[in-house]
């Protein structure tokens, strides 16, 4: 019989159950611990479920044998957890950002590498089918020289000023760069890598008070490529965080969003699946179905992989610290830019 | 429970396929009486269930149906809570626990609220889970109130949440609040139907009611579409299906066709936007759903 690994998440609020409840259904897995400074949800969950509940990370680095760890707390508190979990040879997976500074996350990212442990960062639309097809069709050539992007992102998450809790300020990983904005960063950096100069930034407030609701920045790279990202979290037209970028190349437009995306082709490719002209392709197409659903098949994907990874010592894993560092290099460098560092 | 319920996805820019039509039906329905219109013309076709989100502007459409109930004999509500986008954001910045207290209290009137503490008081609340769920389905059904009810329905990501962490006795203790409180059955929501059919009577609940996509394309059928038909035919629950058009991916005509083959199923959701689409999809269910029992019958 094949053996489970013994999982815990750290930080049970909404993204620390959701990956709880997905790696409970992995047939793989079993989950021994959850750790919460809320003794409402971790004594609950325990009493209704039989696993051990913990106020306190250490605490229960101490008391369970773990392969690995689900880090979802709070962003400050992501690099002590996750170094105590590397010196007891425990992998680790953490939500983004990896950490509050660029700095930080260097650092951590060379633990992680010295540990030989896999290390994840939860940049989750690096699975989304959509994001992973437009991708392909970057990486194929099929558009050209690509020399143009943008990334638009808008959500409904803060309409009033965020009273309490950790989002209204940026020393506690609030602020729409580090929570939201991060994730069409990292995008950008999935799909053209780091940019070489950061130019043109502002960042603004809406609601809240001390940190930032919007962020507007131009990404310059040295082979000629540049790229706007433009991101509001505080629109409240949206009915949920929306994506939409675009790229513009020698041969052609793309325009995708989650609900698939729009090809046009001055040329088609030989042998290309695409013909010129528009090419669409909807969600519908693209979805793959997962063993288990919970809020999008890419949360499974993602966790899934991180197993993969684990039992294979693969640590040559995507989403690794090292790329969730480059992706904090890069937000910190809007904030120097936007002068709000 | 009705043969076919009516759904709100559309009047609230929920569309799988594409953005744009999803903008499209937020712009047609920026105005509750647009909505309403449609509602009429579902009704008016013979539809009598009515599938509702817990949605803020769902208040005044059921303050609507509470006016005019005596014109519209048969009709049922089927609520489905609970409306999760509207707690996301809270939950993220404060956490569930803040949440659920801030609920309980902007939801309920201060009689009501003293009623509570009465027995047992808001600090009793937050030990016991399932007392706070009571005064959560309290709160979210409360603008469904003097309507006639069919199914109640435990939404999808709250559910496949419950079902991930095998915490089946909230799902007990939903049903049995739900058939105690408001006198309905309780429904559940799915994305994983073999799984949450298993495990809803692993939990001993009896025939219960689960929700979930069922289309042609196999799109948010997990973890595939074989597993669905195998365990639809397998029986010991009722399959309520949605999402049978797949959003448009799939022409009518063959999206109803794949899912009246499907023998158990009880009812089946659909939402259209005009008199045309509302006629031909009713219409074409009918027609199918007829014929199959036919069938059955005759063999």
């Amino acid at each position: 019989m094949v053996s489970t690994l013994k999982g815990a998440v750290v930080g049970f609020g909404r993204m620390g159950i959701t990956h709880c409840a997905i790696l409970n259904t992995h047939s793989l897995v079993s989950m021994a611990a959850v750790c919460d400074t809320s003794s409402f949800m971790v004594g609950n969950f325990q009493k209704h479920t039989g696993i051990p509940g913990f106020a306190d990370a250490l605490r229960m680095f101490d008391a369970v044998a773990l392969d690995f760890v689900v880090v979802a707390t709070p962003t400050p508190s992501h690099h002590q957890i996750a170094r105590e979990a590397f010196d007891r040879g425990v992998h680790v997976f953490v939500e983004k950002p990896l950490t509050l500074t660029a700095s930080d996350s260097e650092r951590l990212s060379l633990d992680a590498a010295r540990a030989k442990l896999v290390n994840q960062v939860g940049y989750v639309n690096r699975f989304n089918e959509v994001f992973v097809a437009v991708k392909e069709v970057l990486t194929s050539g099929t558009l050209g020289e690509v020399y143009h992007f943008r990334c638009d992102m808008c959500a409904p998450t803060v309409l009033r000023e965020p009273k309490g809790g950790w989002r209204g300020k940026r020393n506690t990983g609030g602020g729409c760069l580090m929570d939201f904005a991060s994730h069409g960063i990292d995008l950008i950096h999935f799909f053209f890598g780091a940019p070489d100069r950061i130019a043109g930034s502002a960042v603004r407030r809406i609601y809240s008070q001390e940190t930032e609701d919007a962020v507007y920045s131009t990404f310059l790279y040295h082979h000629g490529l540049s790229g706007h990202l433009a991101v509001n979290w505080s629109d409240e037209s949206y009915r949920k965080p929306a994506y939409r970028i675009e790229f513009s190349g020698s041969n052609g437009r793309i325009a995708a969003d989650q609900h698939g995306y729009r090809l046009y082709l001055r040329r088609s490719p030989a042998g290309s699946q695409y013909q010129s002209g528009w090419n669409v392709r909807h969600a519908t197409d693209l979805n793959r179905p997962v063993r288990f659903y919970l809020r999008g098949n890419e949360f499974t994907s993602q966790l899934d992989y991180f197993i993969d990874k684990i039992r294979a010592g693969d640590t040559s894993n995507i989403n690794s610290f090292a790329s969730a560092a480059a992706t904090d290099k890069t937000i910190q460098a809007i904030l120097n830019d936007a002068g709000a560092a | 429970m009705d043969r076919i319920i009516f759904g709100d996805n559309q009047f609230f820019g929920i569309n799988h396929m594409s953005e744009a039509k999803a903008q499209a039906q937020l712009e047609r329905f920026s105005d509750n009486r647009a909505i309403i219109e449609v509602l009429d013309l579902a009704y008016h076709s013979g539809l009598r269930g009515f599938m509702f989100s817990t949605h803020e502007r769902v208040r005044d459409i059921c303050g609507y149906f509470r006016a005019n109930l005596a014109s519209r004999p048969g009709l049922r509500l089927y609520p489905v809570l609970p409306y999760a986008q509207k707690y996301a954001a809270a939950v993220a910045e404060r956490g569930i626990l803040c949440v659920v207290k801030d609920a309980f209290i902007t939801n309920n009137s201060p009689g009501r609220l003293a009623g509570s503490i009465v027995r047992g008081g808001v600090g009793m609340l937050t030990q016991d889970p399932f007392e706070l769920m009571k005064v959560l389905v309290d709160a979210e059904m409360l603008m469904f109130r003097g309507l006639p009810l069919g199914v109640v329905f435990l939404q999808n990501v709250v559910a496949d949440l419950l079902l991930g962490l095998r915490l089946g006795e909230a799902f007990v203790r939903f049903s049995e609040y739900v058939a105690a409180r408001y006198g309905a059955e309780a429904g559940f929501m799915t994305m994983n139907l073999p799984a949450m059919a298993a495990y809803l009577q692993e939990c001993g609940l009896k025939n219960p009611i689960v929700c979930a996509s069922v289309n042609k394309i196999g799109y948010l059928m997990n973890p595939d579409r074989e597993s669905y038909e195998r365990t639809i035919a397998a029986g010991g629950f009722r399959p309520v299906a949605m999402s049978i058009l797949a959003s448009g991916a799939v022409p009518p005509e063959e999206a109803i066709e794949y899912a009246c083959s499907l023998k158990n199923i009880e009812s089946f959701v659909f939402g259209a936007s005009s008199k045309k689409n509302i006629a031909s999809t009713t219409s074409l269910l009918e027609q199918i759903r007829f014929q199959t029992e036919y069938e059955l019958k005759a063999s």
